[in-house]
């Protein structure tokens, strides 16, 4: 019988695709390494497939009972914030009032 | 004869000051001093603030001279790890990502400190946003070790315990996400606290693992730590952190209580474990004894579940580490790659560039175990495997007040000696179930081990909210067995005398 704790190994393909989505552009050279390290880190989880966890609740956080605090979307100028030349002073290439990206749909590059 | 700052504790200081003994810029000038004579060797900080030093150590002295009330921490130099913010100083996390960006805002927990009359002196160098055992992540430069400058200081916040143990600062701030407070310090032979989460604010503080990080302090002494602690926690709950608590206790008050009659929990089978050298088990023996001889009894308690406690770590860090990270894009902060075509190229590019290689591991192993099938194979279990540790340590604190383990399986070890990631992971396997948890962990130094001469540690664990509880036992270790205020002998002495 197949042992049902073990999980298949990461190709190099999932990996890139793992990549693509984490928004990380790794080299090939890069890719072989992960492979490697992400089906050595996987093998260290083992012990949570081992578990028979029916019934358990889980715990996201040590503190449990937190919920979600609402407010209206005003300005409220008792509370802090930052003014917007500080909110941008740490951007690479601001406009300005404004942070400034290429484009978004990739159809042309504007002046980056 | 000249008193040198490294031989007063932070006590010492602020009661000096406020007596008018020294002034807080005799102190500052003091502090600098000894950086700049100890920081060739030691490499603690990447970046030291004078004139924001000697601008706060001139307020305190000013607000003495007027005759105005001052703070507990009275011109007590201070450093801070580099992932928490500081206006007028650079916020990098030791990452090339975060490379030149300056702090906006100031953390709640460094506000603290220069709200009961600190002195900042500088920020810390650190693993790659808190991602390591060793401080060796670093985009910048290593930190030595400095019981021995061939040896790391340990991780993540090795700036930090490094910089205490030289005697450079008698007090700075670091952060455990795994036992990145804890290991640190007993590598470096200092206290080192994690306190219980949500007793110490993480508002300004880069985020790791939102449900692992805390802030704790690192001092010479569990006297000096407590009185951090007054604080960085005593003054309530924070309004800009959510899962901040209020924790309204004097953490001096008691510190100095008897121990006898009470109950020090004893794990078997974690002094049994693959890995935990000879001399780290003996100073669970040491400190043991001197707890006994205190007048402590000592009981055998269960934790089944703790072996999987690594394991369900490197599930939720990861996760978590990589849903924060993702607002690292180049866009609004940090480094960003130039003449790319589309928004998705930029992003990619910055972040492959930006971070260094652990950094991009965790992200994307969080990033597969959040992924669509997996998450329930990994994600949700871990977080009930979550739900049995917590209820291990629930039992076993029926049984007893604190748990006596060992901070680290080892002492310091050598740099590039562990170069695979996934060994570097079972620097923690001592640490990183009280993060799980989310309980309270302190680092308290028995002496030097008989293999290594280097320093070692043993941790006390103590239940939710009962940080103060598990400093009066600290502080009974340490007067069992302990040496404090000692500062590593290659540095003591050198500059930082007080004129």
């Amino acid at each position: 019988m197949a042992d049902m704790t073990t999980t298949p190994r990461l190709t190099r393909d999932e990996v890139a695709q793992i990549a693509d989505y984490a928004r990380i552009a790794l080299t090939d050279d890069e890719l072989d390494e992960m492979t490697n390290y992400m089906n050595e880190a996987v093998a260290l989880l083992k012990p949570i497939r081992e578990y028979d966890l029916e019934g358990v609740e889980p715990t996201f956080h040590p503190i449990g009972d937190l919920s979600n605090v609402m407010r209206e979307d005003i300005v409220d100028t008792d509370q802090r914030a930052l003014d917007i030349d500080t909110a941008l002073s740490n951007a690479s290439t601001p406009r300005k009032r404004y942070f400034r990206v290429p484009s978004i749909l990739g159809n042309e590059g504007g002046d980056f | 004869m000249a008193t040198n700052l490294d031989q007063l504790s932070a006590a010492d200081i602020a009661a000096g000051v406020h007596a008018g003994k020294f002034s807080a810029t005799d102190v500052a000038v003091a502090a600098l001093d000894a950086i700049k004579a100890r920081e060739p060797k030691v490499q603690a900080f990447l970046e030291v603030v004078e004139s924001l030093a000697l601008d706060a150590a001139g307020k305190t002295d000013a607000r003495r001279s007027h005759g105005e009330e001052l703070g507990p921490l009275a011109g007590v130099p201070i450093a801070v790890k580099d992932n928490m913010h500081l206006i007028g100083t650079h916020t990098t996390c030791a990452s090339h990502m975060l490379e030149g960006y300056k702090s906006v805002f100031t953390a709640t927990c460094v506000q603290r400190l220069l709200d009961a009359g600190a002195t900042p002196i500088g920020k810390t160098n650190m693993d790659e946003f808190a991602f390591g055992s060793s401080t060796e992540t670093s985009y910048f430069h290593p930190t030595a070790n400095p019981w021995d400058t061939a040896r790391v200081p340990g991780g993540s916040s090795g700036g930090s315990a490094a910089a205490v143990a030289a005697g450079e600062v008698p007090l700075a701030l670091g952060s455990d996400t795994g036992g990145s407070i804890r290991q640190p310090a007993s590598f470096c032979g200092v206290v080192g606290l994690k306190p219980t989460y949500g007793a110490v604010s993480r508002y300004g503080v880069v985020a790791f693992g939102s449900s692992l990080d805390q802030v704790g302090p690192f001092g010479r002494s569990v006297a000096d730590v407590a009185l951090a602690m007054n604080a960085l926690a005593s003054p309530g709950r924070d309004p800009y952190d959510s899962t901040s608590q209020d924790c309204p206790v004097d953490f001096l008050e008691h510190l100095e209580d008897p121990i006898a009659g009470k109950k020090v929990g004893i794990v078997p089978e974690l002094l049994e474990v693959e890995g935990l050298t000879p001399e780290c088990r003996l100073a669970i023996d040491e400190a043991r004894a001197a707890l006994e001889k205190q007048g402590a009894e000592i009981v055998e308690v269960d934790l089944p579940n703790i072996s999987s406690a690594v394991a369900a770590y490197y599930v939720i860090g990861p996760c978590e580490a990589f849903s924060n990270l993702a607002r690292f894009d180049g866009v609004r902060y940090g480094y960003q790659e130039k003449g790319c075509a589309t928004l998705a190229e930029q992003t990619s590019k910055s972040r492959a560039h930006g971070f260094g290689a652990e950094a991009k591991r965790r992200q994307m192993l969080g990033a597969y175990l959040l992924s669509s099938g997996v998450y329930d194979k990994y994600y949700y279990p871990a977080q009930q495997v979550r739900t049995l540790i917590t209820r291990d340590y629930k039992h076993a604190y029926e049984k007893c007040d604190v748990i006596l383990l060992p901070a680290s399986p080892r002492t310091a070890f050598k740099f590039g000696e562990i170069s695979d990631p996934t060994q570097m992971y079972a620097s923690d396997m001592f640490t990183i179930s009280n993060n799980i948890v989310g309980n309270g962990g302190i680092s308290v130094p028995v002496g030097l081990g008989k293999d290594s001469n280097l320093p070692v540690s043993v941790q006390l664990q103590g239940p939710a909210f009962k940080d103060r509880v598990l400093l009066q036992f600290a502080r009974a270790v340490e007067r069992g067995c302990g040496r404090p205020g000692t500062v590593a002998p290659g540095f003591s002495g050198k500059g930082g005398d007080l004129s």
